[in-house]
């Protein structure tokens, strides 16, 4: 049992449904009692601001457990998606509807055939790292709306497991989507990111299945691109590139090439022992970063959620920007974690600034914000991690310049 | 979906059932104020520790961090599987055993979520033995949207909990003593309530966040009466009086010159003593004559997030000559509220009202655009063109006639200084 004091627990499965399909004009309904999708929209998703509603709750009460009521919130679900008009449903799970076996398959089935629209459930409860939610909504999103015949583009990129969850505001990522296109690339679809000026926002989704690579930057997209490579045979890479090299060898990754050899590091720094704290893929690509840029000797890495997906053997995979190391661990237990902050040789963490009050010493902490811990708290506040604006903000945190 | 379909005119809401129907929870900003662990831990030398899975406790954790309770709050997280077969009691009790070492609090509150709640789980032995073996009293509480509707809120019966550490106080009545109810922050230092009840003799006012520990949250016992200000303590306060024989009445906050004489009228009748307010409130009146004089005229908002009834708040700007249009409004009217929505029919029947927790209301501003002042942030967020201004719970408490100058000169710094809505939300924390 995880025991919490100082820290948020994780953002789970559902509010990991809610990051993948937040931005495609849907409708997603938190199968559970009042109060789970309030929470997510005003703490967890700050795009809910002013926004249409899209990730609305079925609002059970006691009676409705004991009794069922499946036709009532049926209906209700029909009567609202009609009119509302959202391009799709999607059904996730709570742990009351886990706990009670509500037949969510059959909702859809049923939601599907009164409303004529895309309809699809999301097996999650309350206690999976959100991930796993994510993945599965992602897959779902995938069954439902890729085209298999989509037009093959030779230069085309996906990038799969942009989950603001993971990755923050979209405009974090816009210096990774200008490298890719700037080398060449062209982008096809962003999961979960519909592209400026998409009249459909599920338009990158359709044309997915034509593009030549996948990107997967966070474990979220693993599963997708699995599955794209089984049924598209499209091959993919694996990685968040964070920094100048990071940038270098991720971009050699999606041509198919060998990146080139390390180089010293362009401006190393004074620290000896890193410890990054996050979602794993990113904590990899910074890892990545603080190596080759800052010349950081060991850095080890924290995977808050699972990590072992990554280091899976894989027909599809052409390229990981991971590389584990002997001490890197998976886990968020928060007294093992402040243990291992506090441990004495570690000078230099990298962490949500959620961590921080964990830390007992006066070891330079660099806040980088993961939305699965922080939730909305750090959401404006100025941060970067990819390639070069990654490096930039970095070096600003390490060196007080750029 | 027709806007229609999530609005009423006044004249037409008489009863519950004529509130617009949600057919799903539209997540409207209207929920602000009063969580469970908050009211808990308004408890003195008390800690909370909530065990679940972890999404219930994500939500928890962040109003109990954005209230700065964390040092008070622990979580133990459950999966549903143990929850469901019962394999959870025993790492529960270590748990809370493991935490009680930890602090020198006199009570955890253990708080239990939906799914202990519907399947019944039964902490007797649990809570027995773990009181045996730390000495501290644990008290079991539920934060269960679950229950929602159907009887005494989880918030309303955590704060009638209470009542375990006072009902073996051996009651010695004293005239000079007296309870506020219902605050979670207190009033103002230097408000008005405390003269007008000192110059009736009560001098020493109990308010629970006051209490430092729990030896003076045990004054209560002897208080001549309590006076309740928001319905959460109504349960409390209704114990008291059954069981304590302390007299109370529930006089919530208002803005309006004639509720709160009306109040005040009730307070007087609780206390036994005639109150001194004439002075205050013909004062008040001449103050605030210049304050509503360039607020005539302005179209107005008010969203139930306000401290206090927003009908009331509506019926009072109504009065001072201000075009209030627009009500943003929960499903659970309060009992009370009926009064002042038969008073609002009759001065105003075509204001509409809003269900701000449906779906279809979500995302709407074009309808509001015309709105100048926009009163809780949960209008602010519907009316982007409006001064917003939230008289949250968590801003400075006050009561009787100053109430009204106060939310004036809020109304006039808002228009002046304005603070965006966002900034209230997100910067302030005012929606949680």
């Amino acid at each position: 049992m995880k025991r919490y004091h100082r820290l948020l627990p994780l953002a789970t499965g559902y509010f990991g449904v809610s990051s993948a399909l937040y931005d495609f004009d849907g409708l997603v309904v938190i199968y559970g009692p009042a109060g789970g999708a309030w929470h997510i929209n005003i703490e967890d998703e700050p795009r809910w601001y002013r926004g249409p509603a899209t990730v609305v709750g079925a609002g059970m009460l006691e009676m409705d457990v004991i009794l069922g009521n499946d036709d009532k919130f049926i209906s209700n679900i029909v009567e609202t998606a009609k009119g509302l008009k959202r391009r799709f449903v999607a059904l996730s799970g709570t742990p009351i509807s886990e706990i009670i076996g509500t037949d969510l398959k059959g909702f859809a089935r049923t939601i599907a055939a009164r409303t004529g629209m895309p309809v699809f459930m999301v097996p999650t409860a309350g206690s999976e790292p959100y991930p796993e939610g994510a993945s599965k909504a992602l897959l779902a999103l995938a069954d439902t709306f890729m085209d298999p015949t989509a037009p093959k583009r030779p230069k085309g990129v996906n990038v799969l497991g942009a989950i603001h969850l993971s990755t923050g505001k979209e405009g974090h990522l816009e210096p990774l989507f200008q490298a890719i296109q700037e080398d060449g690339f062209e982008l096809t679809g962003v999961l979960s990111a519909p592209r400026p000026g998409q009249d459909d926002p599920l338009e990158g989704v359709r044309q997915a299945p034509g593009a030549a690579v996948n990107a997967v930057i966070s474990t979220s997209g693993l599963a997708l691109a699995q599955r794209m490579h089984a049924d598209y045979g499209i091959p993919y890479v694996v990685g968040m590139p964070v920094g100048l090299a990071g940038r270098a060898t991720f971009l050699a990754l999606l041509h198919g090439e060998n990146p080139a050899s390390p180089s010293e590091p362009e401006r190393p720094i004074p620290y000896r022992h890193a410890l990054i704290i996050g979602e794993p893929v990113l904590s990899y690509g910074l890892k990545f970063c603080l190596q080759r840029d800052f010349g950081v000797r060991r850095v080890d890495v924290v995977s808050v959620t699972p990590s072992e997906s990554l280091f899976h053997e894989s027909a599809g995979c052409v390229g990981l920007l991971a590389e584990r190391g002997p001490a890197d661990l998976d886990t968020d237990d928060e007294a093992r974690i402040a243990g291992l902050m506090n441990a004495s040789d570690v000078d230099l963490i990298v962490a949500d600034p959620c961590y921080q009050p964990l830390l007992t010493g006066a070891t330079t902490f660099v806040p980088l914000p993961h939305l699965a811990m922080s939730a909305r708290i750090y959401w404006d506040m100025p941060y970067e991690y990819a390639v070069d604006k990654g490096y930039k903000y970095l070096a600003a945190q390490l060196h007080g310049t750029e | 979906m027709d806007l229609n379909q999530v609005r009423v005119r006044v004249e037409h809401l008489r009863d519950k059932s004529d509130f617009p129907f949600a057919p799903l929870e539209g997540v409207g900003p209207n929920l602000a104020g009063w969580g469970v662990i908050e009211t808990c831990l308004l408890l003195p030398q008390s800690v909370a520790v909530m065990a679940g899975p972890s999404a219930c406790l994500r939500h928890s954790a962040f109003m109990a961090h954005a209230r700065g309770f964390t040092d008070r709050f622990h979580m133990l997280c459950l999966s549903e599987l143990d929850m469901t077969l019962g394999n959870h009691l025993n790492k529960v009790e270590q748990g809370l055993a493991d935490i009680a070492a930890q602090h020198d609090a006199k009570v955890i509150f253990l708080i239990v979520g939906c799914p202990d709640y519907i399947l019944g789980t039964d902490f007797t032995g649990v809570i027995k033995r773990l009181e045996a073996s730390t000495g501290k009293r644990i008290i079991l509480g539920a934060m269960a949207p679950i229950t929602i509707g159907l009887k005494e809120s989880p918030f309303t019966s955590a704060y009638t909990s209470f009542f375990e550490f006072l009902k073996h106080e051996p009651r010695v009545p004293d005239n000079g003593v007296i309870n506020l109810l219902g605050t979670f922050m207190p009033l103002s230092d230097s408000g008005e309530l405390y003269s007008v009840l000192a110059a009736a003799g009560m001098d020493e006012v109990v308010q629970i966040p006051l209490c430092p520990d729990l030896d003076t949250f045990t004054r209560m016992a002897h208080a001549r009466a309590s006076v309740v200000l928001h319905p959460l303590a109504n349960g409390l306060s209704g114990k008291m009086e059954k069981e304590m024989g302390i007299p109370t009445c529930f006089a919530p906050t208002s803005y309006g010159f004639s509720t709160i004489r009306e109040q005040y009228v009730k307070i007087a009748k609780a206390v036994g003593s005639p109150l001194d307010i004439d002075g205050l409130e013909q004062a008040a009146r001449q103050a605030a004559e210049p304050l509503l004089t360039d607020l005539r005229g302005k179209s107005v908002a008010v969203g139930c997030s306000i401290n206090g009834s927003s009908f009331e708040l509506a019926l009072f700007l109504i009065e001072c000559g201000l075009e209030v249009d627009t009500i943003f409004a929960r499903g659970t009217i309060k009992p009370y509220e009926w009064e002042l929505l038969a008073r609002l029919r009759a001065v105003k029947p075509d204001i509409l009202v809003y269900n701000a927790s449906h779906p279809a209301l979500c995302g709407q501003t074009d309808t509001f655009d015309q709105v100048k002042i926009a009163y809780g942030v949960d209008a602010g967020i519907f009316c982007v063109n409006a001064a917003n201004v939230p008289l949250s719970r968590y801003q400075e408490q006050k009561y009787g006639f100053e109430a009204t100058l106060w939310m004036l000169e809020q109304t006039h710094e808002a228009l002046n200084h304005p603070v965006s809505n966002y900034d209230w939300i997100y910067g302030h924390n005012f929606l949680i």
